[in-house]
Formats: C-alpha cells, structure tokens, sequence
C-alpha cells in the first residue's frame, strides 16, 4: 500500500515536472536544431567563406551558368502583388534563354516574422536560394555567415551604373562595411498623405516647414458637428510597431539624428511627438496603431493626414479621388524620411550563384524592375526605369522621388530588429502616456539601440 | 496473487516514452544549457558559458518582474473566471431543457477557435475607433465617449483577461458537465428528503463529488494559461507601454530577438513557479485519494 503511495506520489511529481517542463519547449523547440547545429553552421558557413573567397576569382570567370532551378522566397502585401510576381517569374523563366527556372515561394511578410522564419528556414539548413530582403536583417544573416559576397558579380554587372553609388553604400554600411551582401531592387520613400479638403476647411495650405506641419496638425484637429467632440484628428499617429519611421522625421524635423538620440534637439522631437498626442491632435488608440489602423483611420476620414509611401496611393486614390494628395515631410531644422527598403539576396549555400545573380538583377534592372514598380507603386532603384513617364506623372510617385535626397534608415547595427519590434513600441507608448519623460525616453531608445 | 513479470508493458510505451523525450526532454536538456550561456545568435562569436548570469539579469530586470506580476494576475484572474463561469454554465447544461444539445454544441465555439483567430477578433472588437464593443456600450448609453481599450494602460490588461476568460470557459463546462454527469442522481433525491438547499447539496454533494475532475482541470489550465502567447501577442503584442505583457510574451519576444540564452533562463523560472504550483497540488490530491 505504501509503496503503491509511493508510486502515486513519484508519478504526481513526474507530471507536474512534465506539464511545467512543456512550457519551455516552446522557448527551446525553435533552437532544438539550431543549438546543436549553430556552431557547425558557423563554422561551416565560415569554412565556405573562406574557400569562396580564395576560390572566387576562378568561380566567377570559369562557372557557366548552367540550366538549373533557382528557389527564390518573396512575400507579397496583396494576392495582387503575389500574382504580379508569379508573372516576372514566368516571363524571366521564359525569356532568360540560360535554361534557368525561378520557382517562386511565397512567404507571409506577418509583421516581420518573414525574417525571422527565414533565418530559422536557413540555419536549419533550408534549400532556398535567394530571397527578397529587408536591410534590417542584414547583420543577423551576415553574423551567421549565410549570405553570399555580391561585390564580385556586381562590379562584373553591365547594368551596375543603373543604380545610385549613395543606394550600393547602404548596401555595403548594412553589410560588413566592405562587401555588398544585398542587391538593391526598389526603394520605398515616406511622405505625408493629406485630404485637400480638410485643409481647406481648417484653412490652411501645404506646410513648408516643420513648424507649419505642427500647426497643420492641430488646426485639422476639428469639431465638425459641434457635439463638443474630436471628429477629425490632424495626424494619424503609429505608435506601434513600424511607428520608428515617421517618428524619425519629427526627431530630425528638430535638429536631431539617430546618431545620439539623447541631444537636446532630438529630445525636443520626441516632446513634439507625445505634445501632439497629450494634446488629442492624434486618435487616442495612437499608442497601439499600426499599420492598417492608421490607414483605417485616414481612409475613413477620422485623420487628415498620415505618413506612408507609395505601397498606399492606389486605394487612396480609388477611395477619395482628387481628394488626396501628397507632400514629402517638411524641413525644420533638419529633414529626414524614411527609406523603406526591398532588396534581394543570394544565400552561401546556394549552388548556381551565377544563375541566381541573373535573376536578382533582372528585378533590380531589368524587365522584373519595370513591372514590379509599376505594378506596386513602389520606386524603382533603375534610373532608366525612374525616368519614364509612369513614375514622371504621378503625384504620389513624386513626392517619393523628392523626398529621395532626404531619405534614409535607421541604422543598422544587430540590436535594430528587437529596438523596432519591441523596444520602441513599448518605450514610445510609455513616454505618450505620461510614464516616463521625453528625455528618459530617448535615454532608453539610446541606450537599446547602441547597447 | 503473484504478478507475472513480461517486457510486454515496456514495449507497448516505449514509442511514447521516446516521442516525449524528443519533443519533451531534450528542448528542456537544451534550454537548460543555454541558459547557463551568453546565448545571443546575434553575435554567434560572443556564446559562451557565463554561469548563472542570465538568472541574476533576470533577477535584476524589471520588465521580469513587471512580467512576472502580471503573470500571476493573468492565471489567477483568468482561470479564476474560467472556473467559475464554467462551473455556473456546465450547472445549466445539466439541466434538462430544450435545445441542450444545441447550447452545448454553441458554447464550444470558443475553445475550438485559434488563439490567433480569437486574437485578431476581439482586437477588432475592442477597437478603439471603429469597435462593435464600442458602438454597443455608446448605444445603451453606458459610455458616452469611445474607450480606446487595447490602447489604454489602465485598460489593455484587463481587456485581454476578459478575452482568456472568454476563451477558456467552454472547457472548464465540457469537463465539470462530464464528471457532474457521473454524480448519482439518487444522492440529490436522498438530500432532498432530507430537505437540503441547493446550496447546501451544492457545497456538500456536488463539488466533492467532482472535486478530482477540478483539481486536474484548474492545474491544467493554470499551466495553459501561465504559458500563453497567442492570444496576447496577436492582441497587443505584450504593449502598450509593457501593460499586457506576461512572462511567457517577454520570454517569446526575447527569443525572437534571439538572445535564446536570456529567453531560456527566464522560461526555466517561469517552469520553477510553475513546479511550485503543481506538485503540491497534485500530492495533495494523490494524499486524499490514497
């Protein structure tokens, strides 16, 4: 009876462990393979880019591109751009003459756990080739040795004056300093989305200047059926995750830089930013507003303006006609706007880099250029293609190519991936709620992005 | 009556033993080193062994120790309400009235939902501008001005309690219902001669006859919950301002940003209180059956 006590109790303590213990699989289960394969892939990955870099001069002059299947991984925001890649695919395939066939995986975007699905996908040893790219990413897949030196085919490229040095230096700065790991392949630039009839009933004209775009804010902040309540919000705000992008712009608008966020001029942005929502200038639900929310919120009328690039004129254009415009953001102090970027890269376990460069190029030059920006609305990287009259005449698409010299990223150092989802969300909300100061703040954005 | 020994038992549970260990045991055998580590695949050239580190950083955070009270008001309010809101309708779904079989079918919709689904759906629900939640209190004039809800510190958490709660009850009612249907309707009969309340045959009959099937349900949903991400995450993603995030959301975002060493310390501390809680339990419950 004892031992049968025993036995129960030995059993009890055995399934509470187990039920406990499941817990942390979840926190393990991810790394299972990874923990016990990171250091042979680093090594490995190391390995191969030792012998690719001693071998890579024989590579790029004596491998012949050979007829091969080359995996590309891309997402797309709508099935509409989904469909339009599967089309660049087929026409590439068809017309590449090398034998080369692109076979096309798409993968959600999911607020960034493309990323993250992506380097789980090839640290566990996945087959995909090239991928389409954010810059974010860069350190993390370079750290881990996965990605593969471009500099070589690009600078045997014909088709490499096609695209700005200033595009192939951020490139590099994303990288190692030396090597271009990241194909450019187009470029989205911020600017602000405005109703022109909200302006004119709140009696102002396009801001020019960073004051004049505070003001703007607050005058478009209107009591239309005088109920005694807000029906129209100046500015759309993103206090959620991606919120980094326009907040930036309120930073420079004063005369900071993402160089040292704690001056007092980038703290006196960041008191702009939590002015204008303590004030009711921005919809209350601010400090969790992402990216559909504040679409939602422009295109509903509840906001006059908003910060977003191009990926948005089209359903803007279909649901208010004239009755949207664009400016790029205005010059303070200083004048900065977010360059979202898209590029593509080739893995170092790829086995026909050559056919996978043939590939990623056409999308940064070629016909795949022409057709995605066009067909996204996002802007081209290829001067040629920025040239044309689609991209000419376009009030959207211009007030993108002008903010273009003003354009620029957060920088990209192996701490920005968790200081964009999870530092600056949380830090910017405490600071728009009254938790924490201005100061105390960017003290904590600093302190998070150069630790 | 001597026992026959054969191998045969052994056999027969060798492929689950070995299924546990590979999903169970080995993920816990490597959390376990890791957490011992400077584990950030961040900077693969920095991992190395560093002691207990992770534990003290753990110790000395105070997004933990925000997560952690959180944590601790997330199952006791959530499950708390499970319980009891469960307990009240598996009571009803006892009873014999029309349309049973459809009630309980119904009331399963929300167990059976993803937690991802279950997420996305009260956010819209909850939405601060264009919320249902919100239209519906304006008109039965309970609020007379929108209340950003997912938005708010003060509201946020409570807002993702209600949706667990939500969530939770129909299994709390599926299991109390099928261990009250086991309780002998002859012991209702005798205590009604007796003149019992209902309270009365409530509190004497019925929860003591049901008491095992709550013991191992509440400790069940105790470890469900302490460890849910999906419903939190896809709602407020642990913000604003930290407001709704638990232990196993700072765990999840952590490991995300691939610092696996940190994220496993803290999960191995989320496991040590959960041991806390459940090995009493179970003995106790073991000491009364045996």
């Amino acid at each position: 009876m004892k031992k049968q006590l025993f036995g129960k109790r030995t059993m009890a303590v055995i399934t509470a462990a187990l039920m406990a213990a499941g817990g942390m699989t979840g926190c393990s289960s991810g790394n299972k393979e990874t923990t016990a394969e990171v250091t042979e892939t680093t090594s490995a990955a190391a390995a191969a880019v030792t012998v690719a870099s001693e071998s890579k001069e024989e590579q790029t002059t004596a491998d012949e591109i050979k007829p091969c299947e080359i995996k590309f991984r891309y997402w797309a925001d709508n099935t509409d751009y989904s469909q339009l890649m599967q089309d660049i695919i087929k026409k590439f395939n068809a017309e590449n003459g090398k034998g080369i066939t692109v076979i096309g995986e798409e993968s959600p975007w999911d607020g960034g756990a493309y990323s993250e699905n992506l380097f789980n996908s090839k640290m566990g040893g996945g087959d995909v080739d090239c991928a389409a790219w954010k810059l974010t990413s860069t350190p993390l897949f370079v750290n881990n040795g996965l990605l593969a030196d471009l500099t070589p085919m690009i600078d045997a490229w014909d088709k490499k004056s096609e695209i700005d040095d200033n595009i192939y230096n951020i490139m590099v700065e994303a990288g190692d300093m030396q090597r271009i790991y990241v194909m450019p392949w187009n470029i989205q630039v911020l600017y602000v989305y405005y109703r022109p009839s909200i302006f004119k009933k709140a009696g102002i004209q396009v801001p020019k200047t960073y004051e004049e775009f505070l003001e703007a804010i607050e005058k478009c902040t209107m009591d239309t059926n005088g109920d005694g309540k807000t029906d129209v919000y100046g500015f759309a705000m993103r206090g959620a995750k991606g919120g980094q992008e326009p907040w930036g712009s309120f930073i420079y608008g004063r005369g900071g830089s993402f160089e040292d966020l704690t001056t007092p001029e980038a703290v006196q942005g960041m008191q702009d930013f939590i002015d204008i929502y303590q004030k009711g200038y921005v919809p209350p639900t601010a400090t969790s507003d992402g990216f559909s929310e504040i679409i939602a919120n422009f295109q509903s009328g509840l906001a006059a303006m908003t910060i977003h690039h191009t990926g948005s004129s089209k359903d803007m254009e279909k649901l208010f006609g004239d009755d949207v415009s664009a400016f790029p953001f205005p010059k303070g102090k200083g004048q900065w706007t977010s360059m979202g970027d898209t590029e593509t890269v080739i893995f170092e376990s790829c086995e026909n880099k050559k056919a996978a460069f043939e590939w990623v190029s056409y999308l940064a030059a070629g016909e795949g250029q022409k057709m995605w920006c066009e067909g996204t609305g996002n802007v081209p990287v290829s001067k040629s293609v920025q040239e044309s009259d689609f991209f000419q005449n376009d009030r959207f698409m211009k007030a993108s190519i002008n903010g273009q010299k003003f354009a620029g990223i957060v920088p990209i150092l192996d701490t920005t991936t968790e200081w964009i989802s999870d530092l600056w969300p949380n830090t910017v909300s405490q600071a728009l709620t009254g938790s924490i100061t201005a100061k105390q703040c960017m003290q904590t954005l600093q302190d998070g992005l150069y630790k | 009556m001597v026992k026959k020994r054969t191998i045969w038992p052994y056999v027969l549970v060798a492929p689950a033993v070995l299924i546990i260990l590979c999903v169970v045991f080995i993920p816990v055998f490597n959390a376990i080193i890791m957490s011992f580590q400077n584990y950030d695949l961040r900077r693969p050239k920095e991992i190395a062994f560093n002691g207990i580190s992770n534990y003290i950083a753990a110790c000395r955070d105070p997004l933990f120790k925000g997560a952690l009270f959180r944590t601790i008001v997330w199952v006791i309010c959530g499950v708390g309400f499970q319980f009891l809101l469960g307990f009240i309708l598996a009571l009803l779904l006892n009873k014999e009235f029309a349309g049973r079989g459809v009630i309980r079918a119904v009331s399963m919709i929300p167990w059976v939902t993803p937690g991802v689904l279950i997420g996305l759906m009260w956010r819209w629900i909850y939405d601060g501008n264009f919320g249902v939640l919100n239209d519906l209190l304006l008109k039965i004039h309970i609020i007379t001005d929108k209340v950003p809800f997912l938005s708010q510190v003060t509201t946020a958490f409570p807002s993702i309690i209600v949706t667990i709660v939500w969530q939770g009850i129909p299994f709390f009612s599926l299991m109390l219902l099928a261990a009250l249907q086991g309780v002998s309707a002859e012991i209702y009969e005798a205590a009604d001669i007796d003149g019992a309340s209902f309270l009365q045959k409530l509190f004497y009959i019925t929860i003591p006859s049901i008491k095992n099937t709550i013991f191992v349900t509440v400790l069940l949903r105790v470890i469900w919950v302490a460890n849910s991400v999906d419903v939190i995450f896809n709602m407020t993603e642990g913000g604003p301002a930290y407001s709704t995030q638990t232990l196993s959301v700072y765990i999840f975002n952590k490991g995300n940003a691939l610092n696996l060493g940190y994220a496993s310390a803290m999960a191995l501390l989320l496991a040590v209180l959960l041991l806390f809680a459940a090995v009493p339990y179970l003995r106790l419950n073991f000491k009364e059956e045996g």
